[in-house]
């Protein structure tokens, strides 16, 4: 088996990927917890805070010098936002003993750097250690105002803010500056002691030839837990329909962002692989509607997409526009929603899109972060299906399907970032 | 066909001159179903002037011809574009510009669908189609393009940071011209550069993935069009002098913090140097500003940069700088400390076990380009056209001792060649 599913305890488990295709080994931990307003800017913070020491590697400067030790192994932590979780996700990634100029044992040595950073950070005065905490409060809030250095990004998350106005999907990934002064050291270190127990967690080994002490390492280390972890697995929203909404804001840019939510309402499981074919259709690549009309036949647009966010059964139209031209872009791709309610799009456009999304699955194998985000992504929806079952539901999408997601298309909000003029 | 191998980490490339000058590089995976061919043309944003093999004449083209050109290549006669039936196959097929080379490429994870997709990948690259229209059209797709860089605060930086080192070589110019320069693009000057650039002499296909060489090779060889031998292409550049040109620039621009980069002007040297150059200079940079550098450590905990100091060398046959940047408050201050660690390191000589472990690391890095056919194919193409063998910085790794370093130190590291560019909001 390439894939193997090891449920430690309740709450813990570990997902071993053997393959030959990389020249490196990948670990990764990732801790999955509801994503709530409260809690948004502790979990980004601790993140931050775990990476610059442990009790055995008491600083960053140690551990960066045993990593460069370590053939350049790197370590990487992140937070995502997965539906209305929050995800804290920590990697090693270390070369294969085989391609090294002697024997290192990096494998083992790198999960056990991975574990030592997410389970026994530096601890003082029963806290995390204050140095740590106050230079990481100032760098993450550095990353959220941060924001709007990339204007598409920016956009991006600005309408997610306002399709998702007061719910957890709206909230931003990294956190509020004001929860910021509220948090200090102790209080941190004891929500991030609630958090190791409650939490989900997920270990990824990733490579060939792996370590066997990988999952006793782990199950030492979890034992004493019981766990009391939740996880949201939203299958079926029903998306309720509200006046669309029209967003502007104003900022020194040259480019206009425009930004398009849309909901799927009422979508049923079975009917995602066609909300999915909507989707690159409408906006999924070099043959979609919005390419070719929007950037190739009326060249309003470099950039002019779409894509279909699963876990919320929404569309997102993006597109970089001149300014002056907002009305003309937007009519125009109104025009291409239409078209496609109509019916009218080809059955070469339907293939186009088919291909489209049958090459992603068919390379998700191709690298290790692709793989594990995979499995990690059925383990929070509430059943497991195979790539080769996702690929069989793409082929079977047929016209009539797509147009039937083409009527439960409500437009949610539209946001458009523009110049100061 | 000549064989590189490179036994230690288990790669080898497959090198063919073919009869019409195409080089070809295979590199095979064995173990991955991805595919992926990249076909460059050793002509970008720097070959500005040049003379036209045709008729010997100087040709002096707009800023930005090399990446309108790459624009233009996928538009067919029969009024198809490349792009989309490459992509309606399910491959995944771009185009990009850099300054010394053009690049087509598509990926694949399926064999059935490869060789389709490979007919019409070496049909377009070797059919130009411009007309008076198909070019106007594309004037606002690319002034799209531009004005998105405009608004991009990294690019700016870079941009300027070359402007503040090169005096006359247009690598100070940005790769897709300006809204102005495109303006004057017409299909004449479009097709002297295809005809002049666009020869397979001047050309370079790199591919990776489950292949077997020689079956490879026949495939390719089958779809080769007739080319006629043009000679060598004279390109013609102002001389650049060694001193650089500014040692300061800033651009307000709506950024949450400054962003700065130094960049430090470097001579170009002979080909078989390169590798050992770079890889020394790679070291130098680890040990200054790398994650377990005094440096990093000093400016991350007084909080003088976010995040990390991000450095790299650039180079081509015609020029080499050192890039290191970051996000600072105060960028000046960091350049003075950069400066001051520089003359320390100097001073003090480097550390054996610093050197070493910096040296395993840039060898790990290394080898984990190898994890992925396209970061082979990209990496192949780019050292291929900088006229060094991408192996090289395995086998060479050997030749970079103390005393190489310290002298690269001593010629690269100097304050008169170093120069501060800074994005800042008003």
């Amino acid at each position: 088996m390439d894939y193997e599913k090891i449920k430690l305890k309740d709450g813990v488990t570990i997902h071993k990927i053997n393959t030959t295709k990389f020249k490196t080994n990948l670990f990764a931990i990732f801790l999955t917890t509801p994503l709530t307003r409260e809690n948004v800017t502790k979990n980004a913070l601790i993140s931050a805070v775990l990476r610059r020491g442990t009790e055995n590697y008491k600083s960053q400067n140690i551990i960066a010098k045993e990593l460069e030790n370590m053939y350049g192994a790197s370590f990487d932590c992140g937070i995502d936002k997965n539906g209305d979780n929050q995800v804290l996700k920590f990697y090693v990634e270390s070369i294969n003993d085989d391609f090294l100029p002697e024997k290192y044992n990096l494998a083992e040595k790198s999960l056990k750097l991975l574990v030592d950073v997410v389970t026994n950070p530096l601890v003082e005065n029963n806290g995390f250690k204050k140095e740590f905490v106050d230079v990481e409060k100032n760098t993450l809030k550095q990353i959220i105002e941060g924001k709007i250095d990339n204007k598409g990004r920016y956009a991006l998350d600005r309408c997610f803010e306002e399709m998702y106005k007061g719910e957890p999907y709206g909230l931003y990934k990294y956190g509020y500056v004001e929860d910021l002064d509220k948090i200090n050291e102790v209080d941190l270190y004891n929500y991030y002691k609630e958090l190791i127990s409650n939490c989900k967690v997920d270990v990824f080994i990733s490579g060939f030839d792996m370590p066997n002490s990988g999952e006793n390492q782990i199950l030492d280390i979890f034992k004493p837990r019981t766990a009391n972890y939740k996880v949201m697995t939203n299958l079926y929203i029903e998306n309720k329909i509200d006046e669309p909404r029209e967003v502007i804001e104003k900022m020194d840019v040259t480019q206009g962002k425009l930004m398009i939510g849309m909901d799927v309402l009422k979508l049923k499981k079975e009917n995602r692989p066609a909300a999915s074919m909507y989707s690159v259709v409408l906006g999924g690549g070099a043959n979609s509607k919005l390419f070719q009309n929007v950037r190739e036949k009326a060249s309003l647009a470099y950039t002019a997409g779409a894509s279909y966010i699963k876990a919320k059964n929404s569309v997102l139209i993006r597109c970089g526009i001149e300014t002056k031209n907002y009305k003309k872009a937007l009519d125009l791709i109104k025009e291409q929603l239409n078209q496609i309610k109509n019916g009218d799009f080809s059955e070469d456009d339907i293939n186009s899109a088919k291909q489209l999304i049958l090459a992603s699955y068919k390379s998700i194998k191709e690298t290790q972060d692709g793989e594990i985000n995979y499995y990690f992504s059925q383990e929070l929806s509430d059943e497991f299906v195979s790539i080769e079952k996702n690929i069989q539901d793409i082929e079977a999408v047929n016209k009539e399907q797509i147009v039937e997601i083409a009527d439960k298309i409500a437009l949610n909000t539209i946001y458009f970032l523009t110049d100061n003029n | 066909m000549e064989v590189i191998d490179c036994s230690i980490i288990k790669e080898k490339a497959y090198v063919d001159k073919l009869d019409n000058g195409l080089k070809v590089i295979i590199v095979p995976k064995k173990e991955t179903n991805k595919k992926y061919i990249i076909w460059g043309t050793n002509f970008g944003s720097n070959d500005n002037r040049f003379i036209y093999p045709e008729t010997g004449e100087e040709v002096i083209v707009p800023d930005g011809v090399a990446h309108f050109l790459e624009h233009k290549m996928f538009e067919q006669p029969n009024g198809t574009n490349s792009l989309d039936t490459l992509m309606s196959l399910g491959l995944d097929a771009n185009a990009y510009t850099t300054n010394d080379h053009t690049a087509y490429l598509f990926e694949c994870s399926d064999d059935s669908t490869f060789y389709k997709g490979l007919d019409e990948f070496m049909d377009y690259v070797q059919s130009p189609y411009y007309t008076d229209q198909n070019v106007e059209k594309e004037k606002g797709i690319i002034g799209q393009e531009i004005m998105m860089y405009d608004d991009d605060p990294g690019f700016q930086l870079y941009l300027d940071t070359l402007k503040c080192l090169y005096e006359k070589f247009p690598i100070r110019i940005d790769i897709a011209g300006s809204i102005e320069s495109i303006a004057g693009i017409h299909p004449d000057i479009l097709y002297k550069c295809y005809n002049t650039f666009y020869n397979p002499g001047n050309m370079v296909l790199v591919i990776s993935g489950n292949f077997e060489p020689e079956e490879i090779i026949k495939e390719v060889k089958s779809r080769l069009k007739p080319s006629k031998d043009i000679g060598k292409i004279t390109r013609i550049f102002e001389e650049e002098p060694e001193k650089i040109y500014k040692d300061y620039i800033e651009k307000n621009m709506p950024v949450s913090m400054p962003i700065f980069m130094i960049g430090i002007k470097d001579i170009v040297v002979y080909p078989q140097e390169r590798v050992k150059r770079h890889l020394a200079i790679e070291t130098i940079l680890g040990l200054l500003a790398g994650k377990s550098s005094e440096l990093y450590k000093n400016l991350y905990e007084n909080q003088n940069i976010f995040g990390e100091l991000d450095y790299e060398y650039e180079f081509s046959k015609n020029y080499a700088h050192v890039l290191i940047s970051g996000q600072s408050n105060n960028p000046q201050l960091v350049k003075n400390m950069l400066i001051t660690q520089v003359e320390k390191l100097k001073k003090d000589g480097i550390n054996q076990n610093d050197f070493d472990r910096i040296k395993r690391k840039i060898y790990g890095d290394f080898v984990t380009e190898f994890n992925d056919v396209a970061s082979i194919g990209r990496m192949f193409l780019a050292d291929s056209i900088k006229e060094v063998n991408s192996f090289d910085y395995v086998e060479k790794f050997d030749d970079i001792t103390i005393e190489y370093a310290t002298q690269i130190l001593h010629e690269v590291f100097k304050e008169d060649k170093l120069a501060l560019s800074v994005v800042k909001a008003n």
